[in-house]
């Protein structure tokens, strides 16, 4: 029993960022690829492989990896642009279907052992998010300018006295807009694989010193790494729209600065 | 805390990841998909409208056949009911045409009849006087007068014709 603290430090320190070349601490990482990015680059190849097969499957009557795909984008542009931003939203969608897509392959592809989920760690989610708030921000500028994008941070009929406050308030809720972002998919995608990982060692430690109570627990912790498991799945799938769908949200918002 | 600290590598790897992922999904993996999915809703709703146009052709054409139906019914009942009429006048007139044929027939019978009948009257007239005159001068000999004679064969023919009339 006295092994567990070592074993979940062990697994802690698996789910670090690691260089790839075996080093030790985030420091060590320096210009070299982690294991994060190792395993984001095998996602990013599989993604395009995917999808430049199944767009030249594409038929009139869909069968097949093409029906697949289809299925994914006109979920992404009628389901996500379409019902946030309205039939012009179907502009953005190259931009949001990129990053929908490449969530959710990271996401999946976390869940197939001994992969880790490239959105698991912030160098990837933090990205993304900052990526997000630059195009959405500058859609907005290139809409009404930017003195105009900066004056509809404040709603028209503020009182002056309290305009200051507002515009206060919207500028750090704008800039709060990435760092949730990243936070909420990378803590999704991090926590479970924590959880999985706990269980496993529960399950590694019963069984290794096998007693009365191991009966019950070995189980027990099989049982929660098979809920877990399809519960992972359907985070994945989750925070891909999830993160998708607050992006088209933040870039409706910006289409619309002017008018409220 | 370490781990909310973004690794500059990976942030590097990710812009990267964006680029590539973005240019080659925006221009050459969506475009046929989207284009695809374009093409069969319009494919859809074309057909669809299609299959419209084609049920309101047929209501319509159906609509006019049941006109020309109910025509060409209301045609044929005038038809006949015109024949019936031709064949109904036709019928009186023959009939009308035989009735009188027949009464004129009747009627030239009964003239000859009756002439037939005058003149064996006269015939007969004659001959009854003659013959009364005969009998009468063979059983009185000659002495009743051409008088009497005239008186008797007016009686006698009095009573022949008051029988012929029964």
């Amino acid at each position: 029993m006295e092994e567990m603290p070592t074993k979940i430090e062990h697994l802690l320190h698996e789910l670090t960022v690691l260089p790839l070349s075996g080093g030790h601490g985030a420091e060590a990482a320096g210009f070299s690829l982690t294991n994060y990015t190792f395993w984001l680059i095998v996602a990013v190849v599989l993604l395009l492989t995917f999808f430049i097969v199944a767009s030249r499957k594409v038929k009139l009557v869909p069968s097949g990896i093409g029906n697949l795909a289809e299925a994914g984008v006109d979920f992404v542009r009628n389901g996500v642009c379409v019902d946030v931003m309205g039939p012009e939203g179907k502009k953005y969608f190259p931009f949001l279907g990129t990053i929908f897509f490449f969530v959710l392959f990271n996401n999946l592809l976390g869940n197939i052992p001994p992969a880790l989920p490239g959105t698991g760690t912030v160098g990837t989610t933090f990205t993304w998010a900052i990526i997000v708030f630059l195009v959405y921000n500058g859609i907005g500028i290139k809409k009404i300018g930017f003195f105009g994008y900066i004056k509809s941070l404040i709603p028209s009929g503020t009182p002056w006295w309290l305009s200051w406050l507002i515009f206060l308030i919207e500028l750090i809720s704008h800039f709060l807009r990435p760092f949730t972002l990243g936070i909420r998919l990378f803590a999704n995608m991090y926590a479970g694989h924590i959880m999985l990982g706990v269980f496993t060692i529960f399950a590694a430690i019963f069984i290794e010193q096998f007693s009365a109570i191991s009966i019950a627990v070995v189980p027990l912790s099989f049982l929660m790494q098979v809920i877990l498991r399809v519960f992972e799945l359907m985070v994945a799938v989750l925070q891909a729209y999830i993160f998708t769908i607050l992006t088209a949200v933040y870039i409706d918002g910006a289409l619309h600065a002017g008018s409220h | 805390m370490e781990i909310i600290i973004p690794n500059t590598t990976e942030m590097w790897v990710n812009i990267a990841a964006f680029a590539v992922l973005f240019v080659v999904l925006w221009k050459f993996a969506f475009p046929p998909i989207t284009k695809m999915l374009d093409e069969r809703a319009n494919k859809i709703r074309e057909s669809l409208e299609k299959a419209e146009d084609t049920r309101v052709e047929a209501e319509r054409l159906l609509d006019e056949y049941k006109v020309q139906m109910a025509e060409a019914r209301a045609e044929a009942t005038q038809v006949i009911e015109q024949g019936r009429k031709v064949a109904e006048s036709m019928k009186t007139e023959i009939l009308a045409k035989a009735r009188e044929e027949a009464e004129a027939e009747k009627a030239k019978a009964v003239a000859a009849i009756k002439a037939e009948k005058e003149s064996a009257m006269a015939e007969l007239k004659g001959e009854v006087a003659d013959l009364s005159v005969a009998v009468a001068g063979k059983i009185l000999g000659s002495s009743i007068t051409k008088a009497d004679h005239e008186a008797l064969i007016d009686k006698y023919l009095a009573e022949v014709g008051s029988l012929n009339e029964n």
